[in-house]
């Protein structure tokens, strides 16, 4: 019987479950983690300046519900980069990965959607961490704002996951045992303006900032967290943004792991 | 009906491989792995694959499973071609590739052939039914080993869980790449017990490889020896057998320390005159020698071999003459291998 993308994702989401349920400590430490981050980046600030100049600075209105939202989306960002970026190498350090690969079905199909879910349900987690922070703050309008960040993380996950596939093709036929996507941790949080404005970057580095879709997700939820109502034009540039993103990564994406697939199963790597 | 559940013809693959001699310094390598390998198994039986390390039984099976590309040559599984029709392969093979990896670390026996039966497309009841009855074959339920997370397993236990994986989905062929590998008796002697139950009464054909000649012996139908990526011999075990008949196996026990063993090899052979012998380590300072012989000369050896200990003595503990193993039908075959 062929297996299906459904059946790859129930697997996935499964295997998802029953890791965090036998790691509670884990799942604890995913959920209080932007409560963490928030109160780093708060307490450092703190030394330098008021909560009031940051405010000015950065033209929001509650800056410790702005800095939850953002330290679950780089959370949401970087499960999503580290998920599926280093999956097959995790697979592959398990032995899991020829096992994978057996899957009756195309090989590419499985190397995208095995890591996708856990992908997803650990950002969901992240955000939904915040929660608790929105609706203490801000009451039903702030847990709403918060799906509304959501969505909009869901949609920066498009070009991130073709981003981190290519990375993860690279890994394979480079035959690198170590972690190639570990370089992006420190450019995602660098770029993507998550704690400061990219304004106060180097001009390059604002340029390279453009590249990653974690910019226009983190632009996207101050623009919600700013405002009682977004501005829709605003929003929509963002989306467009995402979207012309996913298009060249992923579109990179599937023409880097069928070179990838054909080459590693012609030099014997798994 | 398809009488050959595996056929392979011809098969050829080179590895590019690169020594490194320095930081950026690399010298290029191409390893020819396998050299025009053919073989056909049988539905039903138990096949085995048998070589030296190095000897291109992995590689084989990697290409067999469709998880590599020959670069020469032709495979096909119950008629699928592994190349062309890789999805249909995987269909109707279980595969082990290694027993002491392969699982989720933190997941428990169960979960992870929940997982990997998903993966597969079994769900709801059947995929429930299959998990249990697969635990209770390999003797996991009996073990209290189900709920148990996986690194906690003991390496039989591991063994027992992927032989479960690949019998999962019910699969009409097995391909398991020495799956006795590193087990204790027990433990070996149950996988081993439990294979030929899956061919006599499962009507399962199962291709296994190993370098252990005594499993091969007894569980397997048809053999097929491969040496530096050649099939140097192939048939029953009976037939391989005969290609040794012209000689002896004389074996005897002796007190020797591990450390003069290498020396003390090449004396006998100087002594007795004999090439092909081997001196294998035993516990408890002794030591195993066997020497293959011709019919007849097994009574002059045997005296000059005991005369020589004496004389230097070491003592005999043991002499035994046997006709010939499978395992001197292999030493003879890859003789000279790496």
């Amino acid at each position: 019987m062929p297996s299906t993308s459904i059946d790859i994702i129930r697997a996935s989401v499964f295997s998802t479950y029953a890791w965090l349920k036998n790691n509670k400590w884990l799942f604890f430490s995913m959920l209080i983690w932007p409560y963490l981050m928030t109160f780093l980046i708060l307490a450092l600030g703190m030394v330098y300046g008021s909560l009031e100049t940051y405010r000015e600075r950065l033209g929001i209105s509650n800056p410790v519900l702005y800095i939850l939202a953002s330290s679950g989306i780089v959370m949401s960002s970087l499960m999503i980069v580290d998920v599926v970026a280093t999956s097959a190498l995790y697979h592959r350090w398990l032995g899991t990965l020829p096992y994978l690969l057996l899957t009756p079905t195309k090989t590419y199909k499985v190397l995208i959607l095995e890591p996708v879910p856990s992908a997803i349900l650990s950002s969901t987690m992240s955000m939904l961490a915040i929660l608790p922070g929105a609706v203490f703050f801000e009451g039903l309008l702030g847990a709403g704002k918060l799906f509304l960040i959501l969505l909009v993380v869901y949609l920066g996950m498009l070009p991130l996951i073709g981003l981190s596939v290519i990375i993860a093709s690279l890994t394979l036929v480079l035959r690198e045992e170590t972690n190639i996507a570990s370089f992006l941790t420190p450019l995602i949080l660098l770029l993507s303006g998550v704690f400061y404005p990219i304004q106060v970057l180097p001009t390059i580095l604002q340029g390279m900032s453009r590249i990653f879709p974690t910019l226009y997700v983190v632009q996207a939820a101050k623009l919600t967290a700013t405002y009682t109502i977004p501005e829709i034009k605003a929003l929509l540039g963002l989306i467009s943004a995402l979207i012309i993103l996913t298009l060249i990564y992923n579109g990179t994406a599937s023409l880097a792991l069928g070179t990838s697939e054909r080459m590693v199963k012609k030099s014997g790597v798994i | 009906m398809l009488v050959n559940a595996i056929e392979a013809k011809g098969l050829v693959k080179n590895y590019v491989t690169w020594d490194r001699r320095g930081f950026f310094k690399r010298k290029k390598r191409i390893v020819k792995a396998l050299k025009g390998v053919s073989f056909n198994v049988i539905r039903g039986e138990v096949f085995g694959l048998l070589g030296p390390n190095g000897a291109g039984k992995t590689t084989t099976v990697k290409i067999i499973t469709t998880l590599l590309l020959p670069d020469e040559g032709k495979a096909t599984v119950m008629g699928y071609d592994v190349v062309s029709e890789a999805e249909k392969v995987r269909e109707v093979i279980g595969v082990t590739l290694s027993v002491e990896k392969g699982f989720f670390w933190k997941l428990t026996g169960r979960e992870n052939l929940k997982y990997f039966g998903m993966l597969r497309g079994l769900k709801g009841r059947e995929l429930d039914r299959r998990v249990e009855e697969v635990l209770e074959l390999v003797g996991l339920k009996e073990l209290g080993a189900s709920d148990k997370l996986y690194e906690e397993y003991s390496l039989g236990m591991k063994a027992r869980l992927a032989l479960a994986r690949a019998l999962l989905h019910d699969p009409p062929i097995l391909i398991l790449d020495e799956p006795t590998i590193g087990l204790d008796p027990m433990s070996a002697r149950t996988i081993r017990e439990l294979l030929v139950k899956l061919a006599r009464e499962e009507d399962k054909t199962v291709l296994i490889t190993t370098h252990n000649m005594f499993e091969a012996e007894l569980i397997c139908d048809h053999v097929a020896i491969i040496n530096d990526g050649r099939i140097v011999a192939y048939g029953t075990i009976g037939e391989l057998k005969r290609r040794a008949a012209d000689r002896l196996a004389v074996e005897m026990i002796i007190a020797a320390p591990h450390t003069i063993l290498g020396d003390l090899e090449a004396r006998i052979s100087k002594l007795i005159g004999i090439r092909e012998l081997g001196l294998e380590p035993l516990e408890e300072g002794r030591a195993r020698l066997r020497i293959v012989v011709k019919p007849g000369e097994e009574e002059v050896i045997i005296a000059k071999s005991i005369e020589a200990f004496y004389s230097n003595g070491i003592k005999v503990y043991q002499v035994r003459v046997h006709e010939p193993t499978l395992e001197d039908v292999f030493i003879l075959l890859t003789k000279g291998s790496k």
